[in-house]
């Protein structure tokens, strides 16, 4: 499973697919996301709570401007919060500086983005191994192998992301995500830009990844069917999440 | 995978990149070049000074070894007191013009001393200095400036008669009578410089010591090892003239290397976002855009040391008068220069892309 890091202590509990454990992997208390444009304060996220548990597929959906994407970003690290705390994995990142959540982001978290945002100058294999570098462990063939078998990728591999589909870049920023084994993988609109089959193919892969490999997901999407492959569903409006029982 | 990511970049975007490597050869050359005119000028007359054959050189108090930039010329008569000293053989007294309009010096010599100190021209074509309007010429002046043999040559509004070629290496590439020359610069019974040949070489230091002696203050050198003193470093001037040409190459290429990836950094300013989504610390993006930078760098630089081989040989065509010496130590030294300057001018976009907010730059369109 994952490797406990030096910089980051892990939970390290073992982790099932769809199981609850008491540990949440990630947590956040009342946190609070405020933009200032001039004189102007918009309040983004107003009170957020949550709870993602290990080995959880968790849908987010709500209209458009209610701070979706703001939580994907403060929950991940790249953005700093305003007030509340974000716990993942036992680090507190509203304390943290900004090297500290780089380092964090490194470790732990892998991003999905609505536009795929793959180097367009790298061929799709660069494109993940380039992750891999920067995890600081260096290539390691055998879970580069698993990832890309997995996402049906082997042989797009040399292809340059203005050769590949919408469908296939994102698959290649699904492994770019995953390949350095992150704790959890924020997925932003990931189908948003995919025509219905691409998107079904890419949903069927999160959900093959969150099954068979334990791997913790939070997916953003404004798409109910889309949503429906996750476990649970939070629904969010005007920085607040309104309801998260939702379960299938 | 840094550099493969380097390599790719500069591929994708390749009038760029040629734009940037031509300037950064630009700036190379002008560096070698400039450096190897002058320093081909100086050795080159270096060389032909050592090839009078003279032991000691005596000039004026003060004088420069660039005799050619040394007016205040002497009195002649102090020949005749350097030649009763012990150990010298000969003393050639010689009056130097410059002659501003060809960058060419001429020699006013006795012809009996001057030819009893450096042992005589070796004559391609004609004779000796006869009449008071003959000119002596070198076969290199003569090639490039197409000179016949018993041509009229005009300098100074004075017309020459060229009655004989000789074989470069005696100091100039052009003589006249020394009562010629000191009657057309006003400059009579006076000389600029006194070529010495003593008796044997080994007696050098004495008789340069006797003549320290007999003039105090007069600039008395060996011209054994000339070339090591005609540098640049013994110019002020000159030294100056290339310090200010080196750094207006450096201005160039630092300008370029900033505006080329200053606009790369902009046009991938979302890359640097996902960059920094998959946890690239800053240290890495600013290692991407100095690499990035280095390489530009080294390949301008490769660029320029041939582009400097290509303008030397085409001036040499054009000017075969002239020397352009291209040394290992000054190829080195302005890939150098190049590189140094090139990535203080990528240390600004270097350090902007390293501090961009991730959530904005992954927002960019
Ligand atoms: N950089 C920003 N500056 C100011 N306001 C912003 C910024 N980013 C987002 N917002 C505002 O915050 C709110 C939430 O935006 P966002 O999280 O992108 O919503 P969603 O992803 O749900 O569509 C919106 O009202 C948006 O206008
Ligand atoms: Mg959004």
């Amino acid at each position: 499973m994952l490797k406990p890091t030096r910089i980051f202590p892990s939970s390290n509990s073992p982790t099932l697919a769809g199981e609850r454990l008491l540990e949440p992997i990630l947590q956040t208390e009342n946190l609070w996301k405020v933009y200032r444009q001039g004189k102007v304060e918009v309040p983004a996220l107003r009170g957020v709570s949550i709870e993602i548990f290990p080995g959880e597929f968790v849908s987010i959906m709500g209209p458009s401007g209610c701070g979706k994407s703001t939580m994907l970003h403060v929950i991940g690290g790249l953005a700093q919060a305003t007030s509340g705390r974000v716990l993942l994995d036992g680090n507190d990142l509203t304390t943290m500086s900004d090297s500290a959540r780089t380092l964090l982001r490194r470790h732990k978290v892998g991003f999905v983005f609505q536009r795929f945002n793959l180097l367009p100058t790298l061929d799709a294999y660069h494109n993940i191994t380039l992750a891999q570098h920067i995890h600081g462990n260096g290539f390691d063939p055998h879970r580069f192998q698993v990832v890309a078998d997995l996402l049906g990728l082997s042989g797009r591999l040399k292809h340059k992301p203005s050769e590949l589909s919408g469908g296939e870049q994102q698959r290649v920023a699904l492994a770019r995500a995953i390949v350095s084994e992150p704790k959890i993988v924020l997925a932003d609109e990931p189908t948003g830009n995919l025509d219905t089959k691409s998107s079904e193919a890419v949903l069927g892969l999160l959900r093959q990844l969150n099954q068979d490999l334990g791997q913790t997901i939070v997916m953003i999407t404004h798409n109910p069917e889309a949503a429906a492959y996750g476990h649970r569903v939070l629904h969010m409006r005007d920085g607040e999440v309104v309801d998260g029982s939702s379960v299938h | 995978m840094i550099r493969y990511m380097i390599v790719q970049n500069v591929l994708h975007r390749p009038l760029r990149t040629f734009i940037t490597v031509l300037a950064v050869a630009v700036e190379v050359t002008l560096v070698i070049i400039v450096v190897g005119l002058t320093s081909g000028l100086l050795a080159e007359s270096a060389k032909r000074i050592e090839g009078v054959g003279a032991d000691i050189m005596v000039q004026p108090p003060s004088a420069s070894v660039f005799m050619a930039f040394s007016g205040a010329p002497m009195p002649i008569a102090i020949a005749d007191k350097l030649s009763q000293l012990e150990y010298v053989q000969a003393v050639a007294p010689v009056l130097l013009q410059f002659n501003s309009n060809g960058l060419e010096i001429i020699y006013g010599i006795d012809q009996e001393s001057f030819l009893a100190v450096t042992g005589g021209f070796v004559f391609h074509e004609g004779h000796d200095l006869q009449g008071p309007n003959d000119i002596l010429v070198d076969d290199v002046y003569a090639r490039s400036k197409k000179i016949k043999l018993g041509q009229t040559l005009r300098l100074f509004d004075h017309d020459f008669h060229v009655v004989g070629i000789v074989e470069h290496g005696k100091g100039a590439r052009l003589f006249v009578f020394l009562s010629t020359l000191q009657e057309m610069a006003g400059a009579h019974d006076k000389a600029s410089v006194f070529f010495i040949k003593c008796d044997r070489t080994d007696h050098t230091p004495a008789v340069i010591d006797a003549i320290k002696q007999l003039l105090p203050r007069y600039e008395v050198r060996p011209l054994k090892d000339f070339i090591s003193l005609m540098t640049s470093s013994n110019l002020p001037g000159l030294g100056a003239f290339i310090n200010v040409m080196i750094g207006i190459a450096v201005v160039i290429g630092f300008l370029v290397i900033f505006l080329s990836m200053y606009t790369t950094i902009i046009e991938r300013t979302r890359e640097i976002g996902v960059l920094k989504s998959l946890g690239a610390s800053k240290g890495y993006i600013v290692r991407i855009v100095l690499s990035e930078t280095t390489l530009l760098c080294i390949g301008g630089a490769v660029a320029g040391v041939g582009l400097s081989y290509l303008m030397s040989a085409i001036f040499i065509k054009l000017f075969p008068t002239l020397t352009i010496l291209i040394t290992p130590l000054w190829v080195l030294r302005a890939g150098l220069i190049a590189i140094v300057g090139g990535l203080l001018g990528a240390a600004y976009p270097a350090w902007m892309a390293s501090r961009k907010d991730p959530v904005e730059a992954l927002a960019y369109e």
